[in-house]
């Protein structure tokens, strides 16, 4: 059997770059948990989805952003990971950037107000915010070196 | 190696689908699994149990709210924020944003006797904030109080009067 491949410098930025977007989605997750009403009429603002998905939306979508952010911090499937959070920054983009052509004003609900009130939420801001966010992201979907902080290792990690 | 992946992904997946079910059935804040979406329905509302208390207490339409409105015994209470209440509001309404509850609430008592009618409304159907305040109001002792689910936007689209202050 060959020796491991040695942690190089890059894993270092690697395992940064998880924490920081794997923290992000459990913040983001945490306000949405706690008040499901409140992110479901949040979902029902975007006037995009269908009546009956609404509740299933506001249900399930904390629950992905918190297990998906939780297994990056830890390195639990880290790639598969990064593809679910991948997917969902671009999709949070087109939805963003639907609602902004058609110039209807939503609110985003994506963070809890102790942050939001940091900065001028425009729908302009989101997309820079999700562009960064990928930014961070993309990467650990198709990073080939070995990783930091893993906690099993599986062929596809 | 992408199956692998495929895989992997399916057990987060379903990881955050059993933890939300559970969570959701469990948590006393969680939600029914369809809420009730249709603004041809009535107000929205994710959970329409929580709101069951206040249905009963519904203005069908404007003119309803108009016809109370000048009959001149009903004390209208909007529920919004300060600033849309600023930006227009129905004439002689009394401004009670919800998260100004608790502050101002005693100044309404020693006004207002717990018989006089009152109405709320908020922004119309898609806002849930009159009917929480009328069940506010009426913990605090109000026994007269209706809903008026159209709202400011229903008023207005009527054409009825405005205040501004």
């Amino acid at each position: 059997m060959a020796p491991p491949e040695p942690l190089g410098r890059l894993a270092w930025i690697e395992l940064l770059a998880r924490w920081v977007v794997g923290l992000l989605f459990v913040l983001a997750s945490l306000h949405k948990i706690l008040q499901p009403a409140v992110f479901a009429q949040i979902v029902y603002s975007y006037q995009l989805f269908p009546d009956f998905s609404i509740n299933l939306i506001a249900i399930f979508l904390p629950f992905v952003e918190l297990v998906a952010g939780l297994a990056l911090i830890f390195g639990i499937y880290p790639r598969a990971a990064a593809a679910i959070v991948n997917a969902l920054l671009v999709a949070f983009m087109l939805i963003i950037a639907f609602n902004l052509m058609r110039g209807h004003e939503f609110d985003c609900g994506c963070f809890p107000t102790f942050v939001t009130r940091l900065f001028a939420e425009s729908p302009i801001s989101m997309l820079l915010r999700n562009v960064i966010l990928l930014a961070f992201s993309l990467p650990l979907a198709f990073y080939r070196g070995r990783r930091r902080g893993v906690l099993f290792r599986t062929a596809a990690s | 190696m992408v199956t692998d992946l495929i895989k992997q992904s399916v057990v987060l997946l379903g990881t955050a689908l059993v933890l939300a079910a559970a969570a959701n059935t469990v948590s006393p804040r969680g939600i029914p699994w369809q809420g009730q979406w249709d603004e041809g329905q009535g107000v929205v509302t994710a959970d329409q149990a929580a709101l069951a208390p206040t249905l009963d207490f519904e203005i069908p339409d404007a003119a309803a709210a108009h016809r109370l409105h000048v009959g001149g015994q009903v004390l209208f209470v909007d529920s919004r924020t300060t600033a849309d209440y600023r930006a227009g509001h129905i004439p002689g309404a009394l401004s009670l944003p919800l998260g100004e509850f608790d502050r101002r609430i005693d100044a309404l008592r020693s006004q207002y006797a717990p018989d006089h009618p009152i109405v709320t409304y908020c922004s119309g159907r898609s806002c849930q904030d009159s009917h929480i305040l009328a069940q506010r109001l009426f913990e605090a002792g109000y026994d007269n109080i209706a809903v008026f689910i159209d709202g400011y936007p229903g008023w207005t689209a009527e054409g009825y009067p405005i205040g501004t202050p």
